[in-house]
């Protein structure tokens, strides 16, 4: 060692733990700090997540926390500038707090609608949502609407737990791993972690995607589907396994609805609703009784299939009899589905073939003793070792909710779901089916709302309307556009608020979301729109506050910027009553806390909402004498309890800590976490770690940790009688409210199909293929977030342009060469990008990576940074609303029952460019750099030993 | 003792994990610092000990995509150490780690020519060449917790396709990695004989599917037999 | 290779510093046209020290680090650059002797002056061969990695020297047709051997992106090369130039570093055609100068594979860079590889 000094002076040196939030992954990270200087971030090894591993992203966190683009204090619209023209003036958190805690108090005690607050990709959607919810808003929702509400909403309306971040595959034992249309998500690590061992393992990992990078490049197989027809492909397997039998009987008749009886009565009222009881129990046919039985029932012997003739005169079928007919259909047979598909017959018939033979020849026993729901024993938990995985390829269509049910239908008639080696719920799911709680309706001056501004709908009852049938919602979520659009559409707030349909607001506040430029459809039209005033002379939108720690697009057009610190600065809490980051075997949840000193006037967002609710007096966050109740956001999550004994943190309750999951509020919960490397996590007894919707044991453990109100079983819905309703609702038979027009009539009856069914994606079928010959997708670059990486001195110089890739072939024959410059065009405008040719893409797909376009002089980068001059971004191709149709008002570009932005609907044509047409258009104009932005050096030389 | 990596393009998705955690870790270590140009500007470059490339093989639909991240191999006959003028390119003849004396070095690149697997950059603020030292610093300081003695990129690595161990010692997780998989040095016909190793993609058998009952279509629904199971 | 011109320079003007040396000595012991004055020859050894100082001191603008520069001679062991620094070094005692006896003993003919001159001179060759060894010996680089190198750099130093030699001789109108001779005969040599070296690097190499990834069995194309811009290697390997380019610039190397020189030489050794004659060695500098950039140009780094590009094995570059490739800087155009001396 001799010729080797250290890199490092350990004396100074200092390790603390906290939680990575270059992603919502939320990896536990081991940060070695030296004088105030990040030495090195590393995956902290005893963390449940990332298990010591980290991503690029996290290990660029140093690059992030010395970026220039950093915000450095709360800023005002220059008075007299324009909105947008980027002119601020800094003031100080007094003047910016006073300022809006006046106009959020004149709105309150008048109509607070007229606050609208959507929050991006926040991690403390919790309390962001209570902080609406006391202050008596509709208009909240989080990010999920334009993200994966597809996958959310499929998941809890079939199996109580979905894809995106509520279930996982079986890592340590699937033989089998089928990921369709990922490119990363945000299991990043974890996924990483488990294919690897999959494949050491020796088994298969099929990856279904029209493009061949990153995960499908190690994938065994891959299968190039054509965007938006994965229903297809996972009904025509549906069809394979059932015209060979290869089904879970036991599964079906004992976890899920199959043998429920459905009636029969097309045409007339309560036609495809569960034949029900007096007392509502579903029932079922009896195959010792021969007759009917409350299908509940733990001592009955359900027909999985049949027809019978209730004691009305009316025609019954099981669920599972009207899933075979509808799947066993031609339409559905591998020769037919390939010609939507683009997979041929051969090869659907053999994935779906494999799977059946891992699945039933290859199935594995976890030894343990366990108590099913009714009370009878059992030796151990048989494992199905199929697992699968999906996400925006499948979700980011105006099919996915159908598309994601037939994901789940081919896991379910595997008996995948919940068993060893299968796809595994993680806490606090599974949630019953659909689950409880429905989106708030009524608000009132100075009134917190009655229930969350989000919930779950089974029933056009529940819908957020008002007598006449309009929203009440500015996104229009829970509307007719939009039945079930549970976590609301994010994506429409700005085009809704500036036309005023249905109404105008006040105030619209943006918290870490770009809704300027990445995070939005139609960019330029919407940077348009921000600007746009009514005729008098007042903005649309009055008055804009965006929350944020960096430079991004959207600060330029805000009237306040509340300026963010970083995650290495702040408290955060990463909670189950948030977005969960538990695992399979384990509850879970995690801090950060401040490992940095401040060096600007920036202040925790977490920080800010808890003073504002003070000075707002939201009775959560008032003591009875007015005064605030809380000290900051610290003595908030210590203190408050949404429920007696839980609050925000699971771990080290009671008094003195020693209780998990549920106890008293402890003083020193945030000192435990930090002893304890910033993270907790309950393991399960081994005896409830699978098939936890039917577990008495885990049924009764969720119970007393708040995750269910009762113990009762879950069971899993192939058919969804809430879907039927509100397609009973669109055909005119529905006892309740129904729609008045007739496009809102039309939707429900077409695509409100209690069983999941495959429709052309809605943008598609107003565009002409032939014009448009081309699918158009994105993907996530694994180093890269969204926009916020382009700041980062490290990973731009892995990507700071992106290009179109195509296949090669195909773009040989249209006489394209590589590094062509050329026209991308859709029915909503068109683009100029750089072109690739590579033969890792399905041939009538192009894609590119997503969020890397930048506009110019944000981010902290100089004028002519390749992300504005070469980069681009494929939002300007995509429309928030579907083409016109005369006669029709206009309809939102998402799926008509989520409301999920179809980001991935998209039709283009591609065209070289004229000789001379070269670099990216359209260009925006350079942003002016804020006030005391930091300097941008030529040279980097970050080192913690000298100072460079 | 013959110290190396073995990365493993199975399962390598190509995430730059490594190379951004090499980066981190040693823009601050023993050749510190890692010197980035131009880096908020229009054409951000810098010094890298590990870059990960992407290729496909083979054309439309039989092709495959392969990342290939490449550092330094270590090699036995490092030609960069014997073309170095200066002796600031040295060989460690205890654990074979090829190293750069930062204060020796006078910045002629001529062993950047001698590498052939793109191995050394110059950096131009300190004019000296640098490269991946194997975190030799890491991977011998005893003030650190036996399992983070290791590199970097290795603990990184999401994918775990990165091994590292003596290539050397017939046991080590490397050496058991190239055996068994068929592990294999990049450009043998030069003669570097490189300590790092590459493991090529595993090749898996098909899954059988005649075991399974064969249906027919034509059964209609009704005649489904019923079986009688206990919910 | 990246043809920076500080490389160029040394191995052009050191190459000649040491091939006049070479020749200055050659005409003394043989006595060829009468041998060289003393004068005459102090004046050429030193213009041989000044052309052998210009390239080592163009040199050194080359190292990024040049106050390690002194370091450079201690691995003369295993180092042909080391080497190369040593012999360089070891020229100038011997020559500069060699200068100060002529000069100031006024005697270019004595033991001595033999004795001096001829040393000088074998160092002078011993270097001129360190040199080419430094390219040679790079099994990275295929149209280095022969003995054609150092051969050539033998031929085409001693042409030069050969060609100043003898046109300081037909400057002072003396019409020696021996030196002019040898000259036109070296000239003609280093013309030869330039064209077997041309046609040597033309033939196919064997490691392609196939091999060196180790994916033989199907075609390997580069998907990404994981940055956007420029590295440092992609700064000192990726530069190359197309066969049409390449083909005119060596058409003339043939003409301005060959043909031309032998022209005016035999031209001036037979009518005088005064300060014209100074045309030879200043096209030979030229003519070879050129070479030396295709030397440089030319020569592909096996890394190249690795960023798709391999000019020479054209199916294996990336089509993205092949424009690139064709024509390294197309005007106005965004070059691939950007420069990095102009940021
Ligand atoms: N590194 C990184 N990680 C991230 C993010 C990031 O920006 N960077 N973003 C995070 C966020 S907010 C989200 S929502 C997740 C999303 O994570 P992903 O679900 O991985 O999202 P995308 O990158 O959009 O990947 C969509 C994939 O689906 C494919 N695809 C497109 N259309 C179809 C189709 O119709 N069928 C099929 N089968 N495939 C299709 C695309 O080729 C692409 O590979 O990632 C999260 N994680
Ligand atoms: N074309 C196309 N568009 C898409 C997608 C696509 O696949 N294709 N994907 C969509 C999806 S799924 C998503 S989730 C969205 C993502 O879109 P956004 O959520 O808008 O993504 P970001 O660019 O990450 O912007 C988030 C903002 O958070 C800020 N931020 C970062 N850290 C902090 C912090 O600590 N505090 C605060 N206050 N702010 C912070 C960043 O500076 C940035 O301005 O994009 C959507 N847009
Ligand atoms: S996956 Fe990467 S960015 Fe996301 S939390 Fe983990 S380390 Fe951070
Ligand atoms: S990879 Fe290159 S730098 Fe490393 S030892 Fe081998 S020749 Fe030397
Ligand atoms: S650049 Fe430095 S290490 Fe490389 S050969 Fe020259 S002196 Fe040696
Ligand atoms: S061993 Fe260390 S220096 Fe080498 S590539 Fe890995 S992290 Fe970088
Ligand atoms: S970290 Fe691992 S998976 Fe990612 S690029 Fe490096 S070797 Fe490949
Ligand atoms: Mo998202």
């Amino acid at each position: 060692m001799s010729a080797v000094q250290h890199g490092h002076d350990q004396g100074k040196q200092e390790i603390k733990y906290s939680t990575c939030y270059m992603c919502a992954c939320r990896c536990g990270i081991k940060v070695t700090i030296e004088d105030n200087r990040v030495r090195f971030i590393q995956g902290n090894r005893n963390h449940p997540i990332n298990k010591g591993v980290l991503c690029a992203k996290g290990s660029a966190g140093i690059m992030k926390q010395c970026s220039p683009a950093r915000l450095r204090s709360p800023l005002m619209r220059k008075p007299g500038t324009e909105r947008g023209a980027g002119e601020f003036i800094e003031i100080s958190w007094e003047q910016a707090l006073d300022m809006l805690t006046e106009r959020l108090a004149r709105i309150r005690a008048t109509d607070p609608n007229k606050f609208a607050f959507f929050t991006g990709r926040d991690q403390m959607q919790a309390l962001s949502r209570l902080f609406a919810e006391q202050f008596g808003t509709l208009n909240w929702s989080a990010h999920g609407g334009f993200c994966s509400v597809n996958m959310a909403a499929a998941g809890l309306y079939t199996l109580g737990y979905a894809f995106w971040e509520f279930g996982d595959p079986d890592w340590d034992r699937t033989k089998y791993f089928m990921l369709w249309g990922v490119a990363e998500d945000h299991n990043s690590n974890p996924m990483k972690i488990g294919i690897e061992k999959l494949k050491s393992r020796g088994g298969k990992f099929v990856g279904i995607n029209p493009a061949r990078t990153g995960y499908q490049a190690v994938a065994d197989e891959w299968v190039p589907i054509r965007p938006g027809t994965d229903a297809v492909l996972a009904l025509s397997m549906v069809h394979v396994l059932l015209s060979r039998e290869l089904f879970d009987w036991d599964f079906l008749i004992r976890y899920t609805n199959a043998p429920f009886l459905v009636v029969q009565t097309p045409g007339q009222k309560g036609d495809g609703l569960i034949y029900r009881d007096e007392a509502g129990h579903p029932l079922a046919w009896d195959l010792k009784k021969e007759g009917f039985v409350n299908g509940l029932d733990a001592a009955c012997h359900p027909a999985l299939f049949g027809e019978h003739k209730t004691p009305d005169g009316r025609t019954v079928k099981t669920v599972m009899t009207l899933l075979a007919e509808r799947y066993l259909d031609d339409r559905f047979a591998p020769e037919n589905a390939a010609k939507i598909c683009g997979i041929p017959a051969s090869t659907i018939e053999r994935l779906a073939l494999e799977m059946a033979h891992v699945a039933f020849k290859e199935t594995i026993e976890v030894a343990v003793e366990w108590t099913d729901w009714a009370g009878r024993k059992h030796d151990k938990f048989i494992g199905r070792p199929v697992s699968m995985h999906a996400m925006r390829g499948v979700s980011a269509h105006s099919n996915g909710f159908q598309a994601a049910r037939a994901i789940h239908f081919l896991q379910i008639l595997l008996g995948t779901i919940d068993c060893p080696g299968g796809f595994r719920a993680k806490a606090p799911y599974p949630r019953p089916v659909p689950s409880p709680g429905k989106p708030a309706k009524r608000s009132a001056p100075n009134t917190p709302l009655d229930a969350h501004p989000l919930g779950f709908p089974t029933a056009p009852e529940d819908l957020v309307i008002d007598e006449d049938g309009q929203p009440l919602r500015i996104d229009k979520a829970y509307s007719w556009e939009a039945p079930i659009a549970n976590h609301g559409l994010m994506h429409m707030v700005i085009t809704n608020a500036v036309k005023a349909d249905p109404y105008p607001v006040d105030t619209l506040l943006f918290f870490m979301a770009n809704m300027a430029w990445n995070s939005t459809m139609n960019t330029a039209n919407i940077q348009d729109m921000l600007r746009e005033r009514g005729p008098d002379g007042e903005y649309k939108i009055p008055f804009l506050v965006v929350v944020d720690a960096f430079h991004s697009e959207t600060v330029h057009f805000a009237d306040l910027v509340l300026p963010d610190t970083t995650y290495l600065e702040r408290y955060d809490a990463i909670s189950l009553l948030d977005r969960p980051i538990s695992e399979p075997d384990a509850v879970c949840d995690s801090i950060r806390h401040p490992l940095l000193a401040l060096d600007r006037d920036v202040r925790p967002w977490q920080e800010v909402l808890v003073e504002l609710g003070g000075r707002l007096k939201l009775p959560v966050f008032t003591n009875p004498d007015g005064t605030p109740k809380y000290k900051g956001y610290k003595d908030f999550i210590t203190y408050y309890e949404r429920e007696p004994g839980i609050g925000f943190l699971a771990g080290y309750r009671g008094a003195d800590g020693s209780k998990s999951l549920r106890g008293e509020p402890n003083p020193q919960q945030w000192e435990r976490y930090i002893e304890n490397q910033g993270f907790f996590q309950y393991h399960l007894p081994k005896d409830i770690r699978y098939l936890r919707f039917a577990n008495k044991g885990y049924l009764e453990f969720a119970t007393e940790a708040g995750f269910l109100k009762s113990p009762e079983p879950i069971v899993i819905e192939l058919y969804s009688e809430a879907i039927q309703k509100f397609r009973l609702a669109g055909l005119g038979l529905y006892d309740g409210p129904m729609p008045k027009e007739r496009v809102d009539q039309e939707r429900l009856a077409t695509y409100f199909d209690p069983l999941p069914d495959y429709y052309e994606p809605l943008e598609q079928q107003r565009v002409d293929k032939n014009e448009y010959p081309f699918f158009a997708v994105n993907q996530r670059p694994m180093m890269m977030y969204h926009s916020w990486d382009s700041q980062n001195a490290w990973l731009r110089q892995i990507i700071a342009q992106n290009h179109l890739y195509m296949n090669r072939a195909r773009g040989e024959s249209l006489g394209l060469k590589d590094e062509d410059w050329v026209w991308v065009e859709s029915h909503n405008g068109k683009i100029r990008v750089q072109l690739r040719l590579i033969e890792g893409c399905q041939e009538d797909t192009v894609w590119t990576w997503n969020a890397i376009g930048k506009q110019s002089g944000t981010w902290g980068l100089k004028p002519g940074a390749p992300e504005a001059t070469q980069g681009f971004l494929m939002n300007h191709l995509i429309s928030e609303l579907l083409p016109e149709k005369p006669g029709e008002r206009r309809i939102t570009n998402s799926d008509p029952i989520t409301g999920q932005a179809a980001w991935y609907d998209l039709r283009v044509k591609v065209t070289r460019a004229a000789p001379g047409e070269e670099g990216v258009w359209p260009t925006f104009a350079n942003v002016p750099p804020l006030p005391g932005a930091e300097p941008k050096p030529d040279v980097l030389r970050y080192n913690t030993r000298a100072k460079a | 003792m013959r110290l190396g990596l073995v990365i493993d393009l199975d399962t390598c998705v190509g995430c730059h994990a490594c190379a951004t955690a090499c980066k981190e870790w040693n823009t601050s270590s023993i050749t510190a610092p890692l010197t980035d140009y131009d880096p908020y500007g229009k054409e951000p470059s810098g010094v890298w000990f590990n870059r990960i490339r992407h290729y496909e093989i083979g054309d439309y639909p039989n092709n495959k995509t392969i990342n290939f991240p490449m550092s330094c191999m270590h090699c036995e006959n490092a030609e960069c150490v014997t073309v170095c003028p200066t002796g600031a390119s040295y060989k460690r003849p205890e654990d074979g780690i090829v190293l750069i004396d930062q204060d020796k070095c006078m910045g002629c690149n001529y062993c950047s020519w001698a590498c052939p697997y793109g191995a050394r950059e110059l950096d131009r603020v300190s004019g000296t060449m640098k490269k991946c030292t194997l975190c030799v610093d890491r991977i011998y300081d005893e003030t650190l917790p036996e399992e983070e003695r290791q590199p970097a990129c290795v603990l990184a690595c999401p994918a775990h396709a990165r091994l590292f161990g003596d290539l050397d010692d017939p046991e080590s997780v490397t050496s058991r990695a190239v055996r068994e998989r068929g592990g294999y040095a990049l450009m043998p016909e030069l003669n570097y004989t490189p300590t790092n190793h590459y493991l090529p993609p595993r090749t898996r058998p098909s899954i059988p599917t005649s075991d399974l009952p064969r249906g027919s279509l034509a059964r209609k629904v009704k005649e489904w037999v019923n079986r009688v199971i206990e919910r | 290779m990246n043809p920076s011109l500080a490389v160029i320079f040394l191995t052009l003007f050191s190459g000649a510093g040491f091939g006049l040396m070479a020749m200055v000595a050659m005409v003394n012991d043989f006595a060829i046209d009468g041998a060289l004055s003393p004068l005459r020859t102090a004046i050429l050894v030193a213009l041989a020290l000044l052309l052998v100082t210009m390239g080592m001191v163009s040199s050194t603008a080359h190292l990024a680090n040049p106050k390690n520069a002194w370091r450079a001679f201690t691995r003369w062991r295993t180092s042909w650059l080391a080497r190369e620094g040593v012999f360089a070094v070891l020229f100038y005692p011997l020559a500069i002797a060699y200068l100060g006896w002529v000069f100031f003993m006024n005697n270019d003919r004595d033991g001595v002056a033999l004795l001096l001159g001829n040393a000088a001179a074998l160092i002078g060759l011993i270097t001129i061969f360190c040199q080419g060894m430094i390219y040679a010996c790079l099994r990275t680089i295929r149209q280095w990695h022969t003995p054609l190198v150092p051969a050539n750099f033998y031929a085409l130093g001693l042409a030069l020297g050969m060609t100043v030699l003898s046109t300081s001789r037909l400057l002072a109108h003396r019409h020696d047709l021996a030196m002019v001779s040898i000259a036109s005969a070296l000239l003609v040599a280093a013309a030869v051997m330039k064209a077997i070296y041309y046609f040597w690097i033309g033939a196919p190499s064997g490691t392609t992106l196939q091999t060196a990834t180790g994916f033989t069995r199907g075609r390997v194309r580069l998907l990404d090369q994981g940055h956007t811009f420029g590295t440092f290697l992609t700064h000192e390997f990726s530069n190359s130039i197309s066969p049409g380019r390449a083909l005119r610039f060596k058409v003339a190397v043939y003409l301005l570093g060959f043909l031309a020189p032998i022209a005016i030489l035999l031209t001036a050794a037979h009518v005088a055609i005064g300060l014209a004659v100074l045309l030879a060695p200043l096209l030979a500098f030229i003519g070879i100068g050129l070479e030396r950039y295709l030397f440089f140009v030319e020569a592909q780094h096996v890394v190249n594979l690795y960023h798709g590009r391999m000019p020479g094995s054209l199916p294996q570059m990336h089509p993205a860079l092949r424009a690139g490739a064709e024509n390294p800087a197309p005007a106005g155009k965004r070059r691939l590889v950007p420069s990095y001396e102009e940021r």
